[in-house]
């Protein structure tokens, strides 16, 4: 299987080595794994490294997730990358919006690795 | 003081999404419906849902708080827009220390950064999961960065809350508290 380069973009260290816990459990492998605690963090990632997966939560200080988002498709980088947001926040209209700001999956917290795994390997395929 | 400060911050991100999203939140409210947001259950629910998916834990309800043990780890999230307020996580030191090393598969010695962070992350998830058991409180209601306050030497006040839950849990040998405290409603 050819390496898959994944950003996690979480505020909390704790939560990214959770989810790159959940994508190797879901056969990710080899994963390589780059982390951002924000949002300006994870594009200034995108701008040095390429990936092959983007996960990200919504809520966090400096950049959120959404803005994290939009910025990726103003600036054009990682294009044709999927992105799956993970977060607390789980209305209809949370996630609305997050499709509408370019999000391809969407995983409400707390969340199963077989959740992660379902959603993250369809995307993958799908590319 | 810290209470302040962390539903200011709930309350910039529930407004974060602009006018559409104030109109929507001034067309709704949740004062009629009071009974269904200050429903225990959902409480219970929601510790339920975390604890399991999270840690794979299963966790009963106490109907009396646990012994008072010197050291504690508090964690507060804030609620902003239609409902403002608080979700607290309090448990001993032990006890947190515990909850971190089972999402993390690390061990740990004492309250470091990491513990400090997985206890914020629970109470993140259980404050997320808990407005969401109310259909408009999950899309109107938005929720602050975690704070976490380690030691006991602090009080909670708030001034004629709409409503306060406060439960007692545990699992194995370990105990700890999960508050909801409610101080406006719309």
């Amino acid at each position: 299987m050819t390496e898959i380069r994944t950003l996690i973009v979480d505020d909390s260290s704790v939560m990214r080595k959770i989810v790159e816990r959940a994508l190797r459990q879901a056969g990710l492998d080899p994963l390589v794994v780059y982390e951002a605690g924000n949002g300006s963090d994870g594009l200034e990632v995108l701008k040095t490294k390429q990936v092959e997966l983007i996960l990200s939560d919504i809520n966090m200080p400096s950049m959120d997730g959404l803005e994290f988002l939009r910025q990726i498709r103003a600036q054009n980088l990682a294009p044709g990358v999927p992105v799956v947001m993970i977060t607390t926040e789980s209305s209809e209209e949370h996630v609305k919006e997050a499709i509408l700001a370019g999000a391809q999956g969407y995983i409400r917290k707390p969340f199963t690795a077989e959740q992660v795994k379902e959603r993250v390997l369809s995307l993958l395929h799908a590319v | 003081m810290l209470l302040n400060g962390v539903r200011k911050a709930a309350i910039a991100t529930a407004g974060a999404s602009g006018e559409r999203e104030m109109e929507r939140t001034m067309a709704v409210s949740l004062r009629e419906s009071v009974q269904l947001v200050s429903d225990p259950r959902n409480l219970d629910a929601s510790v339920e849902e975390v604890f399991e998916l999270m840690l794979g834990l299963a966790c009963r309800r106490n109907p009396r708080p646990a012994v008072v043990e010197p050291e504690s780890v508090t964690a507060v999230v804030g609620f902003g827009g239609l409902l403002s307020g608080a979700c607290l996580f309090k448990s001993s030191s032990l006890t947190a220390i515990k909850i971190a090393a089972r999402m993390t598969g690390m061990e740990f010695d004492e309250v470091d950064d990491t513990v400090k962070d997985g206890i914020g992350e629970i109470c993140n998830m259980l404050a997320g999961a808990w407005k969401g058991k109310v259909p408009n409180l999950a899309a109107n209601c938005g929720l602050s960065i975690p704070a976490v306050i380690t030691g006991r030497d602090y009080n909670l006040h708030v001034q004629a809350p709409e409503f306060k839950l406060i439960h007692h849990y545990s699992f194995d040998e370990s105990s700890f508290e999960v508050t909801i405290i409610c101080d406006g409603l719309q």
